[in-house]
């Protein structure tokens, strides 16, 4: 059984325009997975990751978790589901309340789900300290947020969302405000927890590095303006991406190495319409889309499986050309690190 | 215009600078004793994680070091004029004459009440000396719109609010040139775009710098970008200088600092797969209590006896590729003691 299905689901904000931010979106993830949503700025990968961790309600479709439609879960059963998926936030500034303290911000949730009571929370909390490698002492749950680098208010948070014991985590953007120094550490501590209690991950950003790093054996998941374009496990999307969105993303990617920046840029330019409006007929993408025939413009073509679990919705899949400077480690035998 | 190649022109000179922010027992020095060179014709990257003096060192370039921090020694020359005793007036004649800086967050620095047209048209007017017709300074701006690939019709007249952030971080670089600076500084253009947004702004620095001639100076946490955009490189680590050189020296040499290798197995790539990407263990020093000797040492695998108590000067070769780490340089000969 999947442990998290999303079916056909549409969301629109309500601000007036009208325009759906997500449109008929399927997803599922089975116990213990890592499925990844990339994409760029306004695609509606945050939307959904909130509508997956009940957030928001969908407008129209279902999220379901273990079988049951959330939207319809009462009482002990919707208090369960509450404790089984938790999120960790983008920003760890403004994701723990500046006037608690570290104890404050994590008591609650345990004593409120009968995970510690009032005598053992203490030493369940510094249990989790321990756990997400942050100072395990009394002290440090009488700090306050402030007085927390952004690295450990991150790891903070991540003791929050494992602390009610969850099955799903909703990990949104949690490495982007983070140095680099520290974010290889915060996405170990995240994988420590998926291999050693198989939490599952539903792990939004648009660092296609990172997510590589992270989902390695997951899936990948674009997202294009509301539509998820393509679909399918990360090493396979990454070296052969069957939609020109994900070819270009993939494109774009800065790469930290002086001598292959140079051979690449001597092949040719950037690939042009980088940024753009949606089309708001046909495929979404065609507006942009370097491929793009007349068939595009007037039909929408469907996310259709091409084999081995992925899906991509492009008419011209067969056409997309290899990807310029990505093929460096071909050579290299695959890594099997988890 | 400036000529791209250049031999050894100088036109910004960063010598000893030291920068502390409040003073008595609370004081800290965000940049301690730091010296390096723009010529003319460069783009310069200034690398480092947080808090390790990358953006106070780029105010100091511009003189506009925010409260409380001041400048307690070194100086800032541009085309060799001293710029820390230079009067307010000159100071101010010079900046408007030679340099230009695109903040961090930038794409917020816009009034939103008024349109982007007519904040250009305030700048205009208010230095007459660039453009005495205010025509040609429009012209120029939508010239310098299409160079960063935004329609100059439709951006002249929007409101900041009716721009994507991708669009404002090229509205605000392109306002930077407006008054065609021979220098522009820009604080983390990069930072909170996405990976297309980025790719643009990667390609537009490019442009800029190829087409107008402009040398460039941009701070930033990000190696990646480094490597794509940068002719030049100095990697800061809690308020000093760790290395300096090209961006091939930086990436490809086999003399480098210990905390520049680990900055670059710290990125996870899609290059990669994961193998080598490893976490820099410890945490970055407060400046306040900074441990004696090298700064990076409680951090760094290589530390030894003498890095505990001796901080390591920035050593070099011939070519201007500096380094300071003891182990590091004294595995490395020849060498030869630069005035850094």
């Amino acid at each position: 059984m999947s442990l998290l299905d999303v079916q056909n689901v549409t969301h629109t904000y309500d601000t007036g325009t009208g325009r759906p931010v997500l449109h008929n979106v399927d997803l599922s993830t089975k116990e213990g997975e890592i499925v990844a949503l990339v994409g760029e700025s306004g695609c509606g990968k945050s939307t959904l990751g909130r509508l997956i961790a009940g957030l928001h309600e969908p407008s129209s479709g279902s999220v379901s978790f273990e079988g049951s439609d959330i939207a319809g879960l009462r009482g002990k059963r919707r208090k369960e589901w509450r404790r089984h998926v938790q999120m960790v936030h983008q920003d760890p500034y403004g994701s723990l309340n500046p006037g608690l303290t570290i104890g404050s911000t994590l008591a609650p949730g345990m004593l409120q789900h009968k995970l510690a009571n009032r005598r053992t929370v203490q030493a369940e909390m510094i249990k989790l300290l321990q756990q997400v490698g942050l100072d395990a002492t009394p002290v440090f749950l009488q700090r306050y947020p402030h007085q927390l680098s952004g690295g450990q208010r991150q790891r903070v948070s991540i003791a929050r969302a494992i602390s009610l014991q969850p099955k799903l985590i909703v990990a949104d953007e949690v490495t982007s405000m983070l140095d680099v120094s520290m974010r290889v550490a915060i996405l170990d501590l995240l994988l420590s927890f998926q291999r050693d209690r198989g939490i599952g991950f539903v792990f939004i950003s648009h660092d296609f590095g990172v997510v590589r790093y992270f989902a390695q054996g997951g899936r990948i998941a674009v997202m294009f303006y509301g539509y998820i374009v393509e679909e399918g496990p990360v090493e396979d999307l990454i070296k052969s991406p069957s939609h020109p969105y994900t070819h270009m993303l993939l494109q774009a990617i800065p790469v930290p190495d002086p001598v292959l920046v140079r051979k690449r840029d001597e092949q040719g330019s950037s690939p042009e319409r980088l940024t753009g409006e949606p089309s708001t007929k046909g495929c979404v993408f065609a507006n942009r889309c370097p491929l793009v025939q007349d068939v595009c413009r007037k039909e929408a073509p469907p996310l259709k499986d091409i084999g081995s679990g992925h899906r991509t919705a492009c008419f011209f899949s067969d056409e997309i050309p290899p990807l310029k400077h990505l093929t460096v480690d071909e050579a290299s035998p695959q890594a099997t690190r988890l | 215009m400036n000529s791209v190649n250049t031999d050894d022109q100088t036109l910004l000179e960063i010598d000893d600078l030291t920068v502390a922010f409040g003073d008595g027992a609370g004081s800290v020095r965000a940049v301690e004793n730091v010296s390096l060179s723009v010529a003319a014709g460069e783009i310069y990257a200034l690398v480092g994680e947080s808090g390790c003096g990358k953006s106070t060192l780029a105010y100091s370039m511009l003189q506009i070091v925010p409260q409380p921090g001041r400048i307690i020694g070194g100086d800032v020359r541009f085309r060799g004029r001293g710029m820390v005793t230079m009067s307010k007036r000159d100071l101010n004649a010079l900046r408007s004459a030679e340099l230009a800086m695109v903040f961090q967050g930038a794409m917020n620095a816009f009034n939103p009440v008024v349109t982007i047209g007519t904040q250009v048209d305030h700048i205009l007017q208010a230095h007459p000396e660039v453009f005495p017709d205010p025509k040609e300074g429009r012209n120029h701006f939508e010239h310098l719109l299409e160079l960063v690939q935004l329609p100059p019709k439709r951006i002249w007249k929007s409101f900041e609010s009716q721009l994507s952030g991708g669009m404002k971080q090229r509205v605000a670089i392109a306002v930077a040139l407006l008054l065609q600076p021979s220098v522009v500084i820009l604080d983390e253009p990069t930072t909170a775009l996405d990976v297309l947004n980025q790719r643009l702004v990667i390609d537009i620095l490019k442009d800029l710098h190829r087409d107008l001639g402009v040398t460039i100076v941009f701070v930033t946490h990000d190696l990646a970008v480094v490597a794509e955009v940068a002719t030049r490189v100095a990697v800061m680590y809690a308020g000093r200088l760790v290395e300096t050189g090209t961006v091939e020296e930086i990436f490809k040499a086999e003399r480098r600092h210990p905390y520049v290798e680990a900055l670059i197995n710290a990125i996870p790539s899609v290059l990669d797969v994961g193998l080598t990407v490893e976490p820099i263990g410890g945490a970055v020093p407060n400046l306040a209590d900074l441990p004696a000797g090298c700064r990076f040492a409680p951090r760094c695998g290589l530390a030894e006896e003498i890095c505990q108590h001796t901080e390591p000067p920035l050593l070099g070769d011939d070519g201007g590729h500096l380094v300071a780490c003891h182990v590091v340089n004294r595995n490395a000969v020849p060498m030869e003691v630069s005035e850094a």
